[in-house]
């Protein structure tokens, strides 16, 4: 293991970087991270052993920043063409702080929870559980998958003249959501068995599609929907409950456990499975449990590569790390829960005072100046990762990022791009695909 | 029950069978059928039923604007008419005369916590005005604290001036329309179609009423709550704050003096759930009210979302849906046909089984029963409590059926010990929801003893009135 004090240095360095660029929307730091080492490379600049708490230090701070992009930067148009997100609302009520301290305390929360079940239950419990149900990981996940269409909920449909017509504005709903699951499903299955993108692009060959998914459509929203710049109060008060927040960690922990745990599942998979689970209500609960799931999801994930009698890989850092180093002795994982509450400290205190900055100038920068800069740097990070082809990926995924909002249903249908290959894959089929869709 | 409880349900019934979690093992997903059994009773309901079901009444309090699918609705006066009353919306026009500003005592009731009226007198400033859109012209009032927010708005209204004006539809005591300046529907139009309803259905024997929900600009619902009063005979309708989907108020409720609608009723009727029924997010309730018998008396009883927990919910669906599965995957080949199908009927069958834990109850066995059987009273669908422990008692059996069909077994323990350990927050969490049920249950059987006396309230009334 590396000296305590390099330790510390690059873990604190991973949390400035991860605070630094995480602010900003559309930016994730699996991107950012991807096209550091990209251009950079690891064993040069940094020491390889500390690679992984440089990390760790860059994605908590990407757990607790990234409140800010999406309660401050994320599409609110007061037409309300489409359905708000809770921070979204709080933004339009000039309550954008207050949620961000909702989401600060589910993230704090989030954190306490990770290290101590990392600590005293992980360890034990998490092996034997792990070997005795990974066997049927695919089953769960095209489980999750037909949930998500069969418990959609119809927005639209009771307004309708006649029960046809009623069912039809209910359907079209439901089917534009199996629509753009199935046609990020493709683009997905291209991307992943083809040689559309360089092979020199290895680990970077999903990104452009996810920057188009989740990252420009949304981009593109703010600056399509142009949101009024609505004043903020930076008061430090939050209106919920013990009982709320309780029961919002409770859930969001479940989520963020199941997603960091099982492979494909992403964080807002396990969001809707242990939302149905717990039952939960009210944008209060809501804001908590995100900042828990995300916690758990993103440092939780990346935590199971320290641990010795597991040593899982999950998620796009996790795989980038690994290529490089990955730690094997219990005194790493130790340290890594270190990092982990010093690197959660340092970004509360950098999303708190940054929040409350932003707060007092809200209305100086126009969220539609902002996306397009943000617009253009996406573009330069698809080109530098995966080359021209990796723009065009990077055009398609973002008309399908768009479809699913124009369509009005949840935006986690484009994760088709990634669990419909993977299904494709673990079930034997894909030679079958490639010749379906004349790609071999 | 919320639907994952019930789809997880399936999602374990399936491990019960060995054959099955063979196949899951090699990684035939066929199995997955059994969850999608499991959460068919609502999939059917709530995607198609609740589309077709019938509807005697529709109430809009609120109509939505058919652009941007949120009230109010911009509308010309001429489309204005008396069945619009109490109805909230936008009309753009110009003002052309102004009738009366004024300012004096505004006297009105209000209805205290405790349910008795007051009468209150507050001072208030108004003005009156005629408003022309170009197909035609309508008396627009603004009074009380809804004058001092138009003013604030609008600065001095003055003739010749153009404006969007939104409020509720009234009529006047000469029968012509005027529009009341507000920010919602007036509750008094929704407390009369449903007293209407309960009337109806006494005489007739069934009438179904859709209650729509009030949307407003920026994903916000005005919340409002139906209370059916059988001892006093009353409907009663108040209007709440604006809340977001979440259920957080975002303003005050609308002024007392256009709060409370009350309708009375004539005929006696009771209530089978002991809370108001609230309207905010998502989509409003249909209630159906029925003529029943009740302590050998005939009443109107009310039932929520009739469409829900009929043939859909009931024992006889899951043999169905067991055949219907047999029959499909033997007929493509599938070698363990059978035990998928039993799987898939388990799987309905736990539905059913953990809906009747709640309120509603289901009509078990039909066509041999006729009625539904009330539920166990255990908790309400939407219980953290009870859908966690139930959730939670599905992943335990999971885990426990994958590693004693494992060999050698992943989790080297004996079956009863593992089981318990994994199901410890279940027993934990269904112990609490039964401790509470007791409560609930002694809120009903107070609520019933209450109807009990129900004769004793058509004395008093008839003597003079409540």
């Amino acid at each position: 293991m590396i000296p305590l004090s390099d330790l510390l240095l690059w873990s604190f360095a991973g949390v400035l970087f991860g605070s630094l660029i995480s602010w900003i929307p559309g930016f994730h730091i699996f991107n950012i991270m991807a096209l550091l080492v990209a251009v950079f490379g690891v064993g040069e600049l940094m020491p390889v052993q500390a690679f992984p708490f440089f990390a760790i230090g860059a994605i908590v701070a990407y757990a607790f920043v990234s409140a800010i992009s999406s309660v401050y930067f994320s599409v609110a148009d007061e037409s309300a063409v489409f359905l708000l997100f809770p921070t979204q609302r709080y933004l339009l009520l000039g309550r954008g702080h207050e949620a961000v301290l909702l989401y600060l305390i589910g993230a704090v929360a989030g954190t306490l929870v990770l290290v101590l079940g990392a600590l005293f239950i992980f360890p034990k419990v998490l092996p034997p559980i792990y070997q005795a149900t990974s066997p049927y990981i695919t089953y769960f996940l095209v489980a999750i998958v037909v949930f998500m269409f069969m418990s959609e909920w119809p927005k639209e449909g009771d307004r309708g003249k006649t029960p046809l017509q009623r069912l039809w504005l209910a359907w079209r709903q439901i089917l534009g959501g199996i629509l753009v699951f199935f046609i990020s499903g493709i683009l997905g299955f291209i991307v992943m068995n083809t040689n559309l993108l360089p092979t020199t692009s290895a680990y970077t060959r999903l990104t452009p599609m996810f920057i188009g998914f989740f990252g420009m459509s949304w981009v593109l929203l703010n600056i399509l929907s142009n949101p009024p710049m609505l004043e903020q109060v930076p008061e430090d008060k939050v209106e919920s409950s013990i009982y709320n927040a309780l029961k919002a960690t409770f859930g969001g922990a479940l989520g963020g456990t199941i997603a960091a745990v099982y492979p494909i599942i992403t964080g807002g998979m396990g969001a809707l499975v242990a939302g149905h689970m717990t039952s939960q209500r009210g944008d209060d609960a809501f804001i908590i449990s995100q900042g828990v799931n995300r916690v758990i999801y993103y440092v939780g994930a990346f935590t199971l590569l320290f641990l010795p009698n597991l040593r899982l890989t999950r998620g796009a850092a996790a795989w980038l790390v690994s290529s490089v180093y990955t730690p094997k002795s219990y005194s790493e994982y130790l340290a890594a829960m270190g990092v982990i509450l010093l690197s959660a400290g340092i970004s509360f205190l950098f999303t708190y005072y940054l929040s409350k900055f932003i707060a007092r100038s809200f209305n100086v920068l126009h969220i539609k100046k902002l996306s397009y800069i943000v617009a253009v740097v996406l573009v330069v990070i698809s080109y530098l990762l995966t080359g021209p082809m990796g723009v065009v990926v990077l055009f398609v995924s973002t008309a399908i990022g768009m479809m699913a909002a124009a369509f009005n249903t949840r935006r986690s249908y484009c994760l088709g791009g990634l669990v419909l290959p993977v299904l494709i894959s673990m079930t034997g089929h894909t030679g079958y695909f490639m010749h379906l869709l004349g790609l071999g | 029950m919320r639907g994952f409880t019930h789809y997880i349900s399936g999602l374990a019934a399936a491990t019960f069978f060995a054959a099955l979690v063979g196949d899951l093992r090699l990684g035939i997903l066929i199995p997955v059928i059994a969850a999608a059994a499991a959460y068919f009773p609502d999939f059917v309901d709530f995607k198609f039923g609740k589309f077709f079901a019938r509807r005697d009444y529709e109430i809009d309090p609120a109509p939505w604007d058919e652009k941007k699918h949120y009230a109010p609705k911009l509308v010309k006066i001429s489309e204005l008419s008396e069945k619009n009353r109490y109805q909230f919306f936008a009309v753009e026009g110009k003002v052309e005369e102004i009738l009366v500003r004024g300012s004096g005592k505004l006297t009105y009731k209000v209805l205290r916590e405790d349910g008795t009226e007051e009468t209150v007198t507050d001072s208030y400033n108004s003005i009156v005005f005629t408003l022309n859109d170009g197909t035609g012209k309508i008396t627009v009032e603004a009074f009380g604290d809804d004058y001092e927010f138009f003013e604030e708005e609008f600065g001095k209204i003055e003739e010749g001036r153009e404006m969007l004006v939104f409020g509720y539809v009234d009529v006047d005591e000469d029968g012509s329309l005027k529009l009341v300046v507000s920010d919602a529907p007036h509750p008094q139009g929704i407390a009369e179609t449903i007293a209407r309803a309960i009337e109806e259905a006494y005489h007739e024997g069934e009438r179904i009423v859709k209650i729509h929900n009030i949307r407003l600009p920026g994903d916000v619902y005005r919340q409002f709550f139906v209370h059916l009063d059988p001892p006093k005979r009353e409907v009663r309708v108040e209007m709440g704050p604006i809340v977001t989907p979440g259920g957080v108020a975002i303003t005050d409720k609308p002024p007392e003096y256009r709060r409370y609608g009350i309708a009375k009723v004539s005929v006696p009727f009771i209530k089978t759930y002991p809370k108001p029924t609230r309207i905010d997010s998502f989509s409003g309730p249909e209630i159906a009210f029925r003529r029943a018998t009740f302590k050998g008396k005939t009443v109107v009883k009310d039932r929520f979302l009739p469409w829900h927990h009929g043939f859909s919910h009931s024992l006889t669906m899951g043999i169905i849906i067991g055949l219907v599965v047999f029959a499909f995957f033997k007929l493509i080949g599938y070698s363990h046909a059978t035990e998928l199908a039993i799987a898939s009927m388990i799987g309905q069958w736990l539905h059913v089984f953990e809906d009747q834990l709640g309120f509603m109850g289901s009509n078990l066995l039909p066509p041999i029963t006729k009625d539904v059987i009330p539920g166990f009273k255990l908790g309400e669908s939407g219980s953290g409590l009870t859908n966690f422990s139930t959730a939670w008692l599905m992943i335990a059996f999971m885990i426990w059926n994958f590693n004693r069909f494992t060999d050698p077994r992943p989790i080297p323990m004996s079956d009863a010990k593992l089981l318990l350990l994994l199901a410890w927050p279940s027993i934990i969490g269904f112990g609490i929801a039964i401790l509470r049920s007791f409560k609930l249950r002694r809120e009903i059987a107070e609520l019933m003893d209450y109807y009990t006396n129900l004769e004793a309230f058509e004395e008093l009334e008839e003597v003079g009135g409540i």
